[in-house]
């Protein structure tokens, strides 16, 4: 299996008469793990959802999937959300949720289909939530969430993975489970991008970078522009007086 | 369909008069309300859950206004005084789909969209009602806002029985969808839920069942009803299938309580008002054993 590659031409965003994104060439190579990265409001998630076609982009993206003959592509896109907003007192379970994710028809409170529950056990195992499974979302902590829609994101076998700062509310140990996961699935030829915040994690992991702020700042392998004075001077001077996002050092490395 | 109904009625007050069950089910309209009851029981409950979920709870007061609105025009285009369905279905899908996509179109926030919305309709529905007035019996104006078991006739019936096949065949096989969309539209999207169409479903669902409830409910509870038992069984429940299933039970009991208490002790009630307080008990009920027993605050708000 081979995940797709992706093609940027001039893309471009509007929302409500501000513009967001502009004039974005880039191509994501497949079966490699592309980080984005640049400032707070910058416009990463605005990028990767209009890769998506969540937004009302301008320009051109085409995802070439693999479309060899014999291949078993089913085109799916795993997505991990940055947070989960909902009330936190919803009777909800990471069961009920996790079988709201991989029943087709049959309702939630109904149960697992046929074979689902393996398929749920299984992905909560690869994040280590299996012990939690009738916890309550609203019980969860806010790692321990961000693990399970990483394990959404694991249903069906994904072939793009797009992962939105998952790291943010992550405890050291959700920390290695998902750098291991992201490692593991890589190896079996998913395209994987990834809005990361931490640079020295950018820099063992990412094949290729893109730097978004309002426009495209860089694309390319990540040691150049992580080391160039541009670098420095968007994500050391710019942040902290206009940041009021929970805090996002990590020990490992510089922060956005 | 008139002849099930007509064949239960007759079933049932046999029974009554052999001294089975109690004597108030000798009245055929006692069995229609009772018939109705159990429909809309199980149907709220189950829906109420879906509301509360998605936050919805004041869009269907909004269309249980606009319900109001619906059947004063109903009466001046000509429609029967007690049944102006065609009118009611027509301007409350109308009001809904057009909140529905003013939603999506908006800067504002969708709950003070819809609070101007529901005061909108609730201002055009009082004063509408009122104009229209003279011509109705007042009773009839009652029933329409608070529900009277007195009025349900089989076309109600037909109509509620049409409305729950109609937000089965829909609610089951979307719920899924439904609920991921609300809880996170962006992960719905890439896992190809179509977020807006499901929204606009789920806000007809809501349409249709509150004006098929009116009769029994009235429009200016009907949403207590999709809130009260949900918020009720949310109190002391930690999964989703306890949460339907409790929710259901309470809202069905709710419904039968209200309908056969008032009659069987002769209170001067409206049938929405009896449910609704039936209901609200059980609501003060978990909220207590929820207080009481720590186990129940096991979840972090």
């Amino acid at each position: 299996m081979s995940g797709p590659s992706i093609q940027c031409q001039q893309l471009g965003l509007r929302l409500g008469g501000v513009e967001i994104l502009s004039a974005i060439d880039i191509t994501i190579p497949a079966a490699e793990i592309h980080c984005v990265i640049g400032p707070n409001g910058g416009g990463k998630t605005s990028f990767v959802r209009s890769l998506l076609g969540q937004m009302p982009h301008s320009g051109k993206v085409e995802i070439s999937w693999d479309s060899a003959p014999g291949s078993k592509q089913k085109n799916t896109i795993g997505y991990v959300p940055q947070f989960l907003d909902f009330d936190k007192s919803l009777p909800i379970s990471v069961y009920d949720f996790m079988a709201m994710i991989c029943n087709t028809s049959r309702p939630a409170f109904a149960g697992f289909g046929p074979g689902k529950r393996q398929l749920c056990e299984s992905a909560l195992e690869r994040v280590g939530l299996k012990g939690k499974s009738k916890t309550q979302l609203g019980s969860l902590s806010g790692g321990e969430r961000q693990r399970m829609l990483f394990a959404q994101a694991l249903i069906p076998q994904p072939e793009l993975l797009i992962l939105d700062e998952p790291m943010t509310s992550l405890d050291n140990r959700g920390e290695e489970i998902f750098l291991s996961l992201i490692e593991e699935l890589r190896s079996q030829g998913v395209t994987i991008i990834w809005i990361a915040h931490d640079l020295q994690q950018v820099r063992e992991l990412a094949s290729t970078i893109s730097c978004i702020n309002r426009t495209l700042v860089y694309a390319g392998p990540p040691q150049p522009f992580l080391d160039s004075d541009e670098a420095a001077k968007l994500f050391r001077f710019t942040r902290p007086a206009a940041d009021t996002a929970p805090a996002q050092t990590t020990s490992t490395g510089a922060t956005l | 369909m008139n002849d099930v109904y007509e064949w239960i009625r007759t079933s049932v007050q046999a029974l009554a008069q052999q001294g089975d069950i109690p004597q108030a089910f000798e009245y055929g309209f006692v069995i229609n309300a009772l018939l109705c009851a159990l429909l809309i029981g199980p149907l709220l409950g189950g829906v109420g859950t879906m509301v509360v979920a998605k936050r919805m709870a004041f869009f269907s007061q909004s269309i249980g206004n606009a319900a109001m609105t619906g059947v004063a025009i109903g009466v001046m285009l000509g429609e029967s005084y007690t049944e102006p369905y065609i009118s009611m279905f027509g301007f409350c899908i109308l009001f809904a789909l057009l909140l529905n996509y003013t939603k999506g179109r908006t800067q504002l926030s969708s709950d003070t969209l819809i609070g101007v919305f529901l005061s909108v309709s609730l201002a055009v529905g009082a004063s509408l009602l009122l104009f229209v007035s003279a011509k109705v019996n007042t009773h009839i104006l009652e029933a329409v806002l608070f529900g009277s078991v007195l009025t349900v006739s089989n076309t109600d019936m037909n109509v509620l029985l049409v409305v729950t096949c109609v937000v089965l065949a829909f609610g089951i096989p979307l719920f899924n969808n439904m609920l991921l969309a609300s809880l996170n539209p962006s992960l719905a999207r890439a896992r190809k839920v179509r977020v807006e169409l499901m929204e606009y479903i789920f806000v007809l669902m809501i349409t249709l069942l509150t004006v098929a409830c009116l009769k029994i409910v009235g429009a200016v509870l009907v949403e207590a009803l999709l809130l009260i038992p949900a918020a009720a069984a949310r109190n002391v429940i930690t999964s989703l299938r306890g949460f339907v299933i409790l929710s259901m039970i309470i809202s069905t009991i709710s419904c039968i309580a209200g309908v056969l208490i008032p009659m069987q002790f002769d209170l001067p009630l409206p049938s929405g008002g009896a449910i609704i307080m039936v209901a609200a008990s059980f609501f003060i009920l978990t909220t207590i054993i929820r207080a009481v027993f720590p186990a129940y605050r096991s979840a972090k708000n």
